[in-house]
């Protein structure tokens, strides 16, 4: 009798149980990837006259002993692309800057704060917007030794080897500075980074350049214009 | 003594049975809207999960989903709220605190003020 007496006690608990934690079960999780607007950064009405104006490349004496940087006119190849990707992808008119301008200073606090020459070569060109800042683009030599997982086809066991591995890093830095051209005074500065790794020792550092700019080209446009990034979020299924 | 262990149990049941039967609604209304939302219906899945937490206030996932919903559909100071909610609810939940983490530094960047209007425009 009372071993029935317990095993009818230990159903209606376990049922009680079930049906208090039948509720409370923990169900799926689906990720899903939404597009999110990006405002521009700069209030602009959208059709304003845009100066691109020289940068000053950031270079120091090692730098400048880099034969591979020889290769690379950076203003020349920044502009370019700059250019490009503004006519492309905003309706601003771009002007193109007078043959004789000329920074006042290679020092970037001076020349955000250089207002009265900004003002003056807004007023010479007719740009409502000035667009200046400086460029570092570095090549660096990344090869080393890294170690590496190795399974011997003799004894089947692992060991672990230092292996030389060439590599090449390429590094660019824009600080971006905004003037506007009526007041000559500075309306947005901005700093982007990227940092590149390619195999190889002898990685072209044109190519390398050109992976830094693409994949900066978002947040670069971003100060004129409205773009859109994707973001995961998790969503409960139950 | 039996009598009293069968009462327990049937009252223990019964109480079950009514949350589950509130949770059960809710819990469909966030299948329907999760699975709706992952075909991009973000208006009709924000109404299930709207629906879900009419049924189930203190649902926290109705909430967090209801969020991604908003921020989907561009309502982001509604989403931010949504999210605060879910939060409060279930502060230990990994894929709340993940997703409120990552709207964050959206929405921190969305509304950042950019610096003087350009004089005349």
């Amino acid at each position: 009798m009372a071993p029935r007496l317990a095993r009818g006690r230990l159903a209606a608990a376990a049922f009680a149980a079930l049906m208090l934690s039948a509720p409370f079960a923990s169900g799926g999780v689906s990720q899903v990837r939404l597009k999110l607007p990006l405002k521009p950064r700069l209030p602009l009405r959208g059709n304003e006259k845009l100066l691109l104006a020289p940068f000053i490349i950031a270079a120091d004496a090692e730098k400048a002993r880099d034969k591979r940087l020889a290769n690379v006119d950076l203003q020349a190849e920044f502009h370019r692309f700059l250019k490009k990707q503004v006519d492309k992808k905003t309706k601003l008119e771009v002007l193109e800057p007078p043959a004789d301008l000329k920074l006042p200073t290679q020092n970037l606090t001076d020349l955000s704060r250089a207002a009265e020459f900004w003002r003056s070569v807004g007023t010479t060109t007719g740009a409502e917007i000035i667009v200046s800042g400086s460029l570092e683009f570095r090549v660096e030599d990344r090869s080393g030794y890294k170690t590496e997982e190795y399974i011997s086809p003799i004894n089947g066991q692992t060991y672990y080897r230092q292996v030389y591995v060439e590599q090449t890093g390429f590094l660019f830095d824009i600080v971006f500075l905004v003037f506007d051209g009526r007041s000559g005074e500075k309306i947005l500065q901005d700093e982007f980074k990227d940092f590149r790794q390619t195999g190889g020792r002898r990685a072209d550092e044109l190519q390398g350049l050109f992976e830094n700019l693409f994949s900066l080209e978002n947040q670069i446009l971003n100060l004129f214009v409205a773009r859109e990034r994707e973001a995961d979020r998790y969503l409960f299924t139950d | 003594m039996r009598i009293n262990g069968f009462a327990l149990a049937l009252l223990l049941a019964a109480s079950g049975c009514a949350s589950y039967s509130t949770t059960e609604k809710a819990k469909s209304q966030i299948a329907f809207g999760s699975a709706v939302a992952r075909k991009g219906l973000w208006r009709e899945a924000a109404f299930r999960f709207e629906q879900a937490i009419g049924k189930e206030p203190g649902n926290a996932r109705a909430h967090n989903n209801l969020a991604v919903a908003l921020e989907a559909t561009g309502e982001f100071a509604r989403a931010l709220e949504e999210y605060k909610k879910a939060l409060a609810l279930d502060p230990k939940d990994n894929y709340i605190r993940r997703n409120y983490a990552r709207f964050a530094e959206f929405y921190t960047s969305f509304t950042r003020t950019t610096g003087k209007a350009a004089s005349g425009s």
